[in-house]
């Protein structure tokens, strides 16, 4: 996508613009996620409180992408792969919103957890956490090279996260079984542990559109209603 | 081969000659022609008059002589056109000669020319009639005829010649075209060679001309302007050089996004301090090669207010460095303006100035905690727990513990600003460092028997000895052991060994213990610095104890590295050289 020059160099900056503000958007997403992690794991509730106001920047850069995403639909009327690039892009830049949601979520949880004794040192939480930052990494890094490699890895991270939320689940359970004043924490860790899968769900959407947008395939159903 | 120039020349000189050749031959042919012909009629003409003059009959017996006089042919026509008598043709077969139109002239005028082919004498003739008049009537004609053939060959004759010179002319200015345009192109040819090296950029040294007019002025021009151009690239390399000097020997790193906000030059010493962690991020855009959102923040704020800008952040994976980032801009012609950033690495700076405040803040608790106690104890005694002997005695041990710890920490610290001072006085021998392993295994054994620790000399007594101060050597060993023995769980083992290397020892301290995570590492030779602060000082520790080796070993010309993963144990290794200067 980089190789070939647009006839516009105006054209071939927007597009460009696009590029940056999604890379953007993705490391204020990925440092939402660390820091309400962080949040968690250092008790830290004033930092839960900076994620919950940065949300507002990540909402504002959202609608920001989609808006010159929609200009350039317009104006530009793009075809072939730059059409199925702003598409992607207007796609990717709704998942990286929602994930910047769910580290809201996340850090609410943190908050009300922070307030009750620690139930137990958390050690999956924090892999978790790092897998999935590096599967929204490599995601938009598979978006700016077209790099579909990276997309099949990202998919095959989502995998990992899957057994750890289950691992997370089961022991939790067996905190739950043995004392009951420990339900409402087990609760809410779980709550955090299944927005931490649903991150990962939308870091592999990232993915999904980025092979859409490099072969035409769509790849998120089994089933899929688009095909050209 | 010639240039287009050169047949230019060539050719405009031919058809300047051609061209007048042709014109004055259109002129001289038809003069030349009237002049004779028109001698040729004023002969017959006089010729004529004279028989004229004479009577018919005596015409006819004279026309013989009269012929050979006048060389012509004579003949003489009566009034109704029949031929009387010719010079050359019997005028019996002749036919009548009224119609001719020299003849009708004359009857009409008195006398007639006329040019023509002759049918009879079968060449190109000229004729001229005279009528002969008996009282007033026209009784006949006499009719002189002359072959035109002399004036042609005269004609033809002059045209050879003529074509002759023209011939010479043609050569002559064929040679003077080729000598003029030659003369001409030379230089010119000269001018184009020389432009079109120094278009290739070879070198061309100055251009000499012979020539005395124009072209030399232009050739002095020429020279001018490339001595201007030599110049001002050689000005330019320079510049360039100069600056690409300074680019690279910077321990700045410099950074150069192009009008598009591509990255178009990264310094030698950037791609140093990022290339491991961002790999080749020239062409790229600062999102897509960082994805940093502090450095994407002053990027933005700086293309609002296209004012220079800084700000300190945080770059790379593991082991992060802290950048001041600073932005300015590279004026150029509007819309192609260039964007310098300069990244000044800060993160020893940091690193120094978090060390200190946190050896104030350590040194301060370190003492307090101590003083807290023996203060809190002493208060206790004095408000009347001296009476009870029993508590007495023991708040007197507590307080004679919390004594030693200050007097530790107090020596501990002193041993390392000595050192740091270089006040500390070295007395360098060849040691022996087996015997140095006993001797402070000797000291800890009993510590480690209380701990079920089994400590392992594994270090050859047959080592090549080190250039060491016994004392300090003690020291070294005696803090890194004490520390595998303090957090190594019940039960494990220690292990002392060394490898003996081409230019120096390296002694191994294993242990079975917890490990150390890799961030840890990092600051554990800082003063003050406790993986597990509570612990640790529980076990009795300042805290300085690594710092002391770690200065120790710098004396020795050596150097402490740690290796461990949590779980796996730790493994403190110490190098010493053979040989090093003893700056101590």
């Amino acid at each position: 996508m980089d190789e070939k020059k647009h006839t516009s160099s105006h054209y071939e900056k927007e597009l460009q613009e696009i590029k940056d503000g999604l890379i953007y958007l993705g490391a204020l997403t990925e440092k939402a996620i660390q820091d309400a992690m962080k949040s968690l794991s250092n008790r830290d509730s004033e930092l839960a409180k900076k994620v919950i106001g940065a949300d507002d920047e990540i909402d504002r850069l959202d609608s920001d992408i989609e808006e010159r995403c929609i200009k350039i639909l317009a104006l530009r009327q793009p075809t072939a792969i730059d059409l199925r690039f702003i598409t992607t892009a207007i796609k990717i830049t709704g998942h990286l919103e929602r994930i910047g949601d769910m580290a809201v979520n996340i850090s609410e949880k943190a908050m009300q957890l922070n307030e009750a004794p620690q139930l137990k040192p958390y050690i999956d939480l924090p892999r978790m956490t790092d897998l999935v930052g590096q599967m929204i990494k490599d995601s938009l890094d598979s978006f700016i090279r077209a790099d579909l490699k990276l997309a099949e890895k990202v998919r095959r991270m989502e995998q990992e996260i899957d057994d750890l939320n289950e691992q997370i689940f089961r022991e939790l359970l067996t905190f739950m079984m043995e004392d009951s004043k420990s339900i409402h924490r087990a609760l809410l860790i779980m709550q955090i542990s299944k927005n931490m899968e649903r991150i990962a769900d939308h870091a592999k959407g990232v993915a999904d559109m980025v092979t859409y947008m490099v072969t035409g395939e769509c790849v998120r159903h089994r089933t899929c209603a688009i095909e050209d | 081969m010639k240039g287009r120039l050169f047949f230019k020349i060539l050719f405009s000189y031919l058809a300047i000659v051609v061209l007048s050749f042709l014109i004055l031959n259109s002129f001289i042919k038809d003069e030349l022609r009237t002049v004779m012909t028109g001698k040729i009629e004023r002969e017959l003409l006089a010729y004529a008059r004279l028989i004229d003059l004479s009577s018919p009959a005596d015409i006819k017996a004279q026309i013989a002589p009269v012929a050979a006089i006048s060389r012509s042919r004579v003949t003489l026509i009566d009034a109704r056109g029949a031929v009387l008598a010719d010079s050359v043709f019997d005028p019996l077969k002749m036919d009548n000669h009224l119609n001719r139109p020299e003849v009708q002239e004359a009857r009409v005028r008195g006398e007639g020319k006329s040019s023509r082919f002759s049918a009879s004498d079968n060449m190109d003739m000229f004729y001229v009639a005279v009528a002969v008049k008996d009282r007033g009537r026209i009784a006949g004609y006499v009719r002189l005829a002359r072959t035109l053939d002399d004036v042609k060959k005269t004609v033809n004759q002059i045209y050879r010649s003529f074509l002759m010179a023209l011939v010479v002319i043609f050569g002559l200015a064929l040679m003077l075209a080729l000598l003029f345009s030659y003369t001409l192109t030379r230089p010119v040819r000269i001018l184009e060679r020389f432009t079109e090296k120094l278009r290739r950029g070879e070198p061309t040294g100055t251009l000499i001309l012979q020539t005395a007019d124009e072209t030399r002025k232009l050739a002095d021009n020429i020279n001018y302007l490339v001595g201007e151009l030599q110049d001002k690239i050689r000005q330019a390399d320079e510049e360039r050089n100069k600056l690409m000097a300074a680019l690279t020997s910077l321990s700045e790193g410099i950074l150069i996004l192009d009008e598009q906000d591509k990255i178009e030059f990264v310094s030698r010493s950037l791609s140093d301090l990022l290339f491991a962690y961002y790999g080749d991020i020239e062409g790229k855009t600062l999102a897509e090669a960082f994805r940093n959102i502090d450095l994407q923040k002053i990027f933005h704020a700086f293309k609002v207010n296209r004012e220079a800008a800084s700000a300190e952040v945080t770059m790379g994976g593991i082991d992060p460095v802290i950048l001041k980032v600073s932005l300015s801009e590279i004026s150029g012609p509007p819309g192609e303006e260039k964007i310098m950033v300069v990244f000044h690495d800060v993160t020893r700076l940091k690193k120094l100035e978090r060390v200190r405040t946190d050896f104030v803040a350590n040194v301060t608790h370190e003492i307090r905690t101590p003083l807290a106690a023996i203060i809190g104890y002493l208060e206790t005694l004095q408000q009347g727990a001296m009476s009870n002997p029993q508590d007495a005695a023991r708040f007197l041990d507590i307080m004679l513990k919390q004594a030693y710890r200050l007097n530790r920490l107090v020596e501990d610290l002193m041993t390392l600003s000595k050192i740091e001072l270089g006040e500390v006085e070295f007395r360098f021998e060849e040691v022996s460092l087996h015997a140095v392993a006993e001797s402070v295994i000797g000291l800890m054994e009993a510590k480690a028997a209380a701990k079920g620790i089994s400590v392992a000399n594994q270090i050859g007594a047959a080592m090549r000895p080190v250039l060491g101060d016994r004392d300090r050597l003690n020291q070294i060993l005696l803090n890194v052991l004490d520390n595998a023995i303090k957090f190594t769980p019940e039960g494990g083992v220690v292990t002392l060994d060394a490898q003996q290397r081409e230019d120096g020892v390296i002694v191994s301290i294993s242990d079975t213990g917890a490990g150390i995570a890799r961030e840890e590492i990092q600051r554990l030779g800082e003063r003050f610095y406790r993986i597990d602060k509570t612990r640790s000082r529980e076990l009795g520790g300042t805290g300085l104890g690594l710092s002391i080796v770690k200065h120790l070993m710098q004396a020795h010309g050596g150097e402490m590295t740690i290796n461990s993963r949590p779980g796996a144990g730790t493994t403190v290794s110490l190098y010493f050289p053979f040989t090093h200067d003893f700056r101590a």
